[in-house]
């Protein structure tokens, strides 16, 4: 056994019931490096982690740390080891401060009795000026934001000087800037001499911190790389099992593409909130038949306010939208439904679903009518389920079965049955919102691709994306958003990132 | 085939009955350590119900209200509203029912029924709207709006009962007699059991097809488990909320009417064991599906009549009642929780 590897799994198997979860996994973490686990949604990698934490314990295989062959029995055994673990979801408690959190469970004491505040807070100030993590020790959890909340999950790991950290799908949660933020201090942490093993299904962030990188799929270990030396397209292609085509519409011929009329219109379109200020200001948007018109913006520019104004759902204070020549701008949101929009919303659990009813009703919500499903005023059981089931089929949507709850989907499969909705009244425009966050590879390919067969049959689509990468994907035209105005829309030919980069953060005045 | 939402009914049934026949068990021990007869004691509390005609007589009349309010908030529940007032609601449609038919004694049957009726279930709607409406337009919070609205029409109906529409013949805060053209007929072959009993449970199944197999109650679901997301597909989900408003006062209301015509054939100030809270557990019991709490309701009927029973016959004291019902609350929801931590799990991996 080597012995510059920290951790060494061989052959680890988990079962749950008759579902094999991992099967003979093998991993070596070296010391001191960044180690990537990437793999689809249900891959196995957070059953993997968990098994390092002692959350479950693995069926057959051993485990090796610092080299000596070790049971982990539950995650305080995994912490006296000294492996930490950040979970996706925080454990933190919301009305404490920063330093007692640190040292829940673990309060330093004074005269074995009281709690000893004031060292907490000194320890937990070294700590954080150690990692440059810019905290303040006494500000209550609850008062801090998502990426900082985030830090201190970290810094829980490393009070108690955890070798191996543990960062379970650590950006699902952050916004880009905080990503970036967070890819530097994993980086830093390398180079402070921590062991860093980092879960994400996200291509980009294992290319841009990892030193070696491990794929799994279906509970397999497919591969692991020294990162440098693979492309973002033999990772997915090892996560996905088959080429993956994440590249759209770029690299095809632009000029055989021909638009037809316009089907959606903003005109001159302002919004201002209840204390007066503009969220969106005079906006011009004109999306064809045929036409993909991709918005692109960093998050909380407007894009939210721009999707909810078109969709029905705030009022709008100025100006006018029209879908296929009918003015909409009074309309209601079923009205609007009514004349052909469809709406895939930016958070499919806050505005897509309702996760605790079943699949079929989510999926016929909009579409109890046209479809049939009613029969002299009553839902008729057998329509209703045969709907549901052409949806499911027609997009694939795993493990969903008309009477299931939404909520025990996949993120994925949950976004399908928005798309399998919204696609159902063939809209003749689409507003599509953020409609890959959150997705794996291989479910933003099938949705790429159902947005562009989409154009194809003729519908106009607006693509609201913080996701550079998907709007020249997608895209044929780029509008760019910038504190709710629109600084310049450009075709994707005269477009590249460097100009869009520059626009997105307000870097020119209103073009011409 | 069996449809999904039947077989959910029917799941919704075993959970409480496994829970019911549980805390009967434990409730045995408890009667054992401080009854020398606890079996005859046990006897009274279950089937005395079932003595007689006249008890199992009194039996469904305990249970008619319980049906109407629990499946009423059954609606509102539905639409995410957590409505407490139930018995506020239940007490203006009494009133209003007993006003009207005091009011108008002199019109026929034919007008004077359906009239009274119909102002009682109104009367209770409008007692449900104002939460719901308040809630919608508002955001105001309606677990205090019906509480505090619980006390106002209490109040107000004590005011009537005692200042202007009190039998002065009689003791107590009770009314005139309604009068007898309009009583509600006893169920055939029950005397004295109110065939407001049979309209209940025809309530309650219609609700649950209202609820499960129209759009309009898809629709009232959707709001209620997610506002924002029925919003979006186009649902006017603010409409819908009030609307389950007005049918959870609307049946509160109705089951005021329906006693004070079929049963008490007055208003009586004091007619109530707290109906509407009773009523809210009985719809939480049943996992707010209007088929199941028709049986819940019964579950309940049943020990509030059959304490009486057992403590005359033994001196175990009626109280143990509520012992029994809070240790079934209990173990209700010591299951529901359970049920949580194992889907948890599974989602998880």
């Amino acid at each position: 056994m080597d012995h510059d590897n920290i951790l060494v799994l061989d052959s680890i198997g988990k079962k749950f019931g008759d579902i094999v979860a991992l099967e003979n996994v093998d991993l070596s973490i070296r010391r001191g490096e960044v180690h990537v686990v990437c793999g689809e949604n249900g891959a196995g990698k957070s059953t993997l982690m968990n098994i390092l934490v002692g959350i479950h314990s693995a069926d057959g295989g051993k485990i090796f740390f610092n080299g000596k062959e070790t049971k982990i029995r539950d995650p305080l055994a995994a912490g006296a080891m000294g492996i930490g673990m950040v979970h996706q979801h925080f454990t933190l408690v919301p009305s404490m401060s920063v330093a007692e959190n640190l040292f829940l469970g673990h309060h330093l004491l004074r005269f074995g009795i009281f709690s000893d505040h004031r060292t907490m807070v000194e320890r937990a100030d070294i700590l954080i000026d150690t990692y440059s993590f810019a905290l303040d020790p006494e500000a209550i959890v609850s008062s801090l934001s998502v990426g900082q909340r985030q830090r201190v999950e970290i810094l829980k790991a490393l009070v108690f000087d955890a070798e191996l950290l543990i960062l379970d799908e650590p950006t699902a949660v952050l916004t880009p800037p905080e990503v970036e933020e967070l890819l530097k201090v994993i980086t830093n942490l390398r180079d402070r001499g921590r062991t860093v093993l980092f879960i994400t299904h996200k291509l980009r962030e294992v290319k841009a911190v990892s030193d070696r990188v491990t794929i799994l799929r279906r509970g397999k270990n497919i591969s692991t790389h020294i990162t440098k030396t693979v492309t973002e397209n033999d990772i997915a292609r090892d996560m996905v099992g088959r080429d993956v085509f994440l590249t759209g519409r770029q690299g095809q011929d632009h000029g055989m593409r021909t638009f037809g009329e316009s089907v959606l219109q903003l005109e001159n379109v302002s919004i201002t909130n209840s204390s007066g200020r503009l969220l969106l200001d005079n906006i011009d948007l004109d999306v064809r038949a045929g036409e993909v018109l991709g918005v692109a913006g960093v998050d909380g520019n407007g894009q939210t306010e721009l999707a909810e104004a078109i969709a029905g759902l705030i009022p709008i204070q100025a100006g006018a939208i029209r879908l296929d020549g009918t003015d909409i701008t009074h309309v209601s949101v079923a009205g609007r439904q009514e004349v052909g929009l469809g709406f895939v919303p930016e958070d499919r659990l806050d505005r897509g679903l309702s996760s605790n009813m079943s699949v079929a009703e989510n999926m016929a919500a909009t579409n109890y009518l046209r479809e049939g499903i009613l029969r002299r005023g009553f839902v008729d059981k057998d329509q209703l389920t045969e709907f549901t089931q052409k949806g499911i089929e027609q997009f694939d949507i795993r493990g969903a079965k008309p009477d299931l709850a939404v909520a025990s989907l996949s993120g994925g499969n949950m976004q399908k049955v928005v798309l399998a909705r919204e696609f159902a009244r063939e809209p003749k425009a689409l507003l599509v919102s953020q409609p890959t966050r959150g997705l794996d590879i291989g479910a933003s390919e099938f949705v790429y691709s159902e947005i562009l067969s989409a154009a194809d049959k003729g519908n106009g689509i607006l693509l609201i994306s913080s996701e550079l990468s998907e709007i020249f994907a997608l895209a044929d035209r780029i509008a760019v958003i910038y504190s709710g105005c629109i600084m310049q829309v450009l075709t994707r030919e005269d477009a590249d990132e460097e100009t869009i980069g520059i626009l997105m953060n307000g870097g020119k005045e209103h073009a011409a | 085939m069996m449809s999904a939402e039947l077989k959910g009914s029917l799941n919704a049934l075993i959970a409480p009955i496994g829970a019911i026949v549980l805390t009967m068990l434990l409730g045995f021990i408890l009667v054992a350590a401080i009854s020398d007869e606890p079996v005859l004691a046990y006897r009274e509390l279950m089937f005395a119900n079932f003595d007689s005609l006249s008890n199992f007589a009194m039996f469904l009349n305990r249970a008619t209200p319980l049906v109407l309010i629990s499946v009423g908030i059954t609606f509102a529940f539905r639409a995410g509203v957590f409505n407490v007032g139930g018995e506020g609601q239940l007490f203006a449609g009494a009133i209003t029912t007993t006003v009207v038919g005091i009011a108008f004694a002199t019109l026929p049957a034919m007008i004077l029924f359906p009239f009274a009726v119909i102002s009682g279930i109104a009367a209770g709607a409008a007692v449900g709207w104002v939460p719901g409406i308040l809630k919608v337009k508002l955001g105001v919070d309606e677990v205090v709006v019906t509480l505090m609205l619980n006390t106002i029409v209490l109040l107000f109906t004590s005011y009537l009962v005692n200042q202007v529409i009190r039998d002065t013949t009689a003791y107590g805060a009770v009314s005139w007699e309604l009068p007898e053209h309009i009583w509600l007929p006893s169920i055939p072959g029950i005397p004295d059991a109110t065939s407001g009993f049979m309209i209940a449970v025809v309530l309650s199944l219609a609700s649950w097809v209202v609820l499960f197999r129209t759009q309009w109650g898809a629709e009232v679901r959707s709001s209620g488990t997610n506002l924002r997301y029925a919003e979006a597909v186009g649902i006017a989900a603010g409409k819908r909320v009030i609307t389950a408003m007005l049918i959870a006062g609307g049946f509160a209301g109705f089951a005021g009417s329906l006693y004070v015509l079929g049963i008490g054939h007055r208003f009586e100030q004091n007619f109530s064991p707290e109906y509407g809270l009773i009523a809210l557990t009985c719809a939480l019991l049943a996992r707010v599906n209007p088929i199941a709490s028709l049986f819940t309701a019964l579950y309940y009927a049943l020990m509030l009549n059959g304490a009486a029973y057992m403590q005359i016959s033994t001196e175990v004291p009626r109280s143990l009642v509520i012992l029994l019902t809070g240790l079934l609350v209990l173990l209700m929801t010591a299951r529901l929780a359970r049920k949580d931590t194992n889907t948890q799990t599974f989602d998880a991996f």
